[in-house]
């Protein structure tokens, strides 16, 4: 039984963009901070990502610009994203103080 | 400026499908690149002409290309026809050797009169099907877990599935090793024996990788008539099989090869009226072709087995030759698969263009009065769970084609 909906990758990526617009780099070096090192996303697995959060209407493109010769795209979350982000935190959250009451680490009953 | 290491990161992207690469490889390469450099302009400088893709960065490549070869819902056509047909196919051999789990399992209960209305097994029979010491006991224990796996993939625990898969093939592979290099009791294989390896690798590892095809944008298997699948096969296969090993005509069966060679061709004349007609989306017809195709490879690799009696090999001949022609019978079916529409999801194609507009609408801008379409369809697109479940592609598959 999946306690989650969304992989733990979808999660660091989606909270990477909602912190603003990134190109995919960004989002790599976000993740990475994001997780303290703990994700280090590869650009395939990046752009698998990527994909399927576009697919499912939770990110979209927001504009293009140029650097170095190079052409960046930029992506940022879409209102669905968010809400769809809301509802991950709030989950893992939850879990989180569950596990933490029960490893007595609350300093109070689990309810 | 193009340097040795996006030459080389871009040979890697070949593997990708092209709609993809299309879509994605400027994208990919730019942040390949910006993730190569280190900010040291000689360092850079040596990177960029000298560097190489590491191989995790080539093994997420090759995961995103199976991902999209055998592809989910959302994914184009043919690429959602391949996967699902892999899907299906996998199934199949799972559901194999699941019923032969099944047989077993009833045999040793049947053996040990706990199935007190059935006659006593003759002793011919059993002599055959007991065995001592580490190996056959493994071999039952690994037999019963195909069971399991088979389960576990239909009710949507695949990882747990390829899990016990990937136990369920090693001792097979350890007695093989064992027999090709004469290591320990077992009986030795001659030099080069393809015929136990081609079994192994054919029915064993290969539909074990293919349960890649069960990735996350896979839609569910649908239990019920999977599930149905076990006892009705057992019932309509394996039950007469094993009457007539038990009333000595056995000899009248054949090997495994060649009974897989005759069962998958009498799947493929049972579907041939529906793959004739073109009623159906052909998915079923493309998993029929890729059972034949490894059916058949089967089929000849093993015909070594019998060097020395023409009379086999011939059998054997004539199984595969049943085979392909009951096969060349639904192989139209599959021919334009591309173009049928087998799917009421959303296509990759519009994920692209859902990504694409917004930027070229600003690289391009258009007359005024094509502007609020393009602001009506990203809004409509994206305005609340409700809409983005509409278009969201990894909905279950539509009816049509789950049960042709």
């Amino acid at each position: 039984m999946a306690f989650t909906t969304m992989t733990g990758q979808a999660f660091f990526v989606l909270t990477a963009l909602a912190g603003g617009p990134r190109h995919g780099y960004g989002i790599v070096g976000e993740v990475d901070e994001l997780s303290q090192g703990r994700v280090r996303l590869k650009i395939g697995s990046l752009y698998g990502v990527l994909d399927r959060l576009a697919a499912d209407g939770l990110i979209e493109a927001d504009r293009e610009e140029t650097r170095d010769g190079r052409l960046r795209r930029y992506y940022r979350i879409t209102s669905d994203g968010r809400q769809a982000l809301a509802e991950e935190a709030e989950l893992r959250t939850a879990t989180a103080r569950v596990a933490q009451a029960k490893l007595g680490l609350l300093g109070g009953t689990l309810g | 400026m193009s340097g040795g290491l996006e030459q080389r990161y871009r040979r890697v992207l070949r593997v990708l499908p092209s709609y993809y690469r299309e879509r994605w490889e400027e994208d990919m390469v730019t942040a390949f690149l910006e993730s190569s450099l280190t900010g040291d302009p000689e360092e850079d400088e040596f990177i960029t002409e000298y560097g190489k893709p590491s191989l995790p960065e080539i093994a997420s490549v090759a995961g995103l290309a199976v991902r999209l070869y055998l592809g989910g819902a959302g994914a184009p056509r043919r690429y959602f026809a391949w996967g699902q047909a892999t899907r299906w196919a996998v199934l199949v051999v799972l559901l194999e050797h699941a019923v032969r789990a099944l047989a077993g399992l009833v045999f040793l209960a049947w053996a040990h009169r706990l199935l007190g209305w059935l006659p006593v097994p003759p002793a011919r029979v059993l002599a055959t099907q007991s065995g001592t010491g580490i190996w056959p006991t493994v071999w039952y224990a690994v037999g019963y877990a195909w069971i399991v796996a088979y389960l576990a993939l239909v009710l949507g625990y695949r990882r747990t599935a390829q899990v016990i898969a990937v136990l369920a093939i090693a001792p097979d592979l350890i007695y093989l090793l064992q027999s090709q290099f004469g290591i320990g009791q077992v009986p030795r294989l001659v030099p080069w024996a393809i015929g136990p390896w081609a079994m192994w690798i054919l029915i064993d590892l290969i539909p074990v990788l293919a349960m890649a095809a069960f990735h996350r944008d896979a839609p569910p298997v649908e239990r019920r008539p999977w599930l149905r699948a076990l006892p009705v096969t057992f019932l309509l296969v394996a039950v007469p099989l094993l009457a007539v090993e038990f009333t000595g005509h056995d000899g009248w069966v054949p090997g495994a090869p060649g009974l897989f060679c005759v069962l998958v061709a009498v799947a493929c004349l049972v579907h041939a009226p529906r793959a004739r007609s073109r009623a159906t989306s052909g998915i079923w017809s493309l998993t029929l072709i890729l059972l034949a195709a490894d059916t058949g490879l089967l089929r000849i690799l093993t015909l070594g087995i019998y060097p020395h009696d023409p009379r086999m090999i011939w059998t054997g001949l004539a199984e595969l030759a049943v085979m392909v022609a009951a096969a060349a019978v639904v192989a139209p079916d599959v021919r334009g698969l591309s173009s049928r529409g087998s799917r009421g999801v959303a296509g990759a194609g519009d994920r692209a263009r859902r990504l694409r507009e917004p930027i070229l609408a600003k690289i391009h801008p258009r007359p005024p009065d094509d502007a609020p379409a393009l602001e009506t369809a990203a809004g409509k697109n994206y305005s609340g769970l409700d809409q983005l479940r509409q278009h969201a592609p990894r909905t279950p598959v539509p009816h049509r084609d789950r049960g042709n």
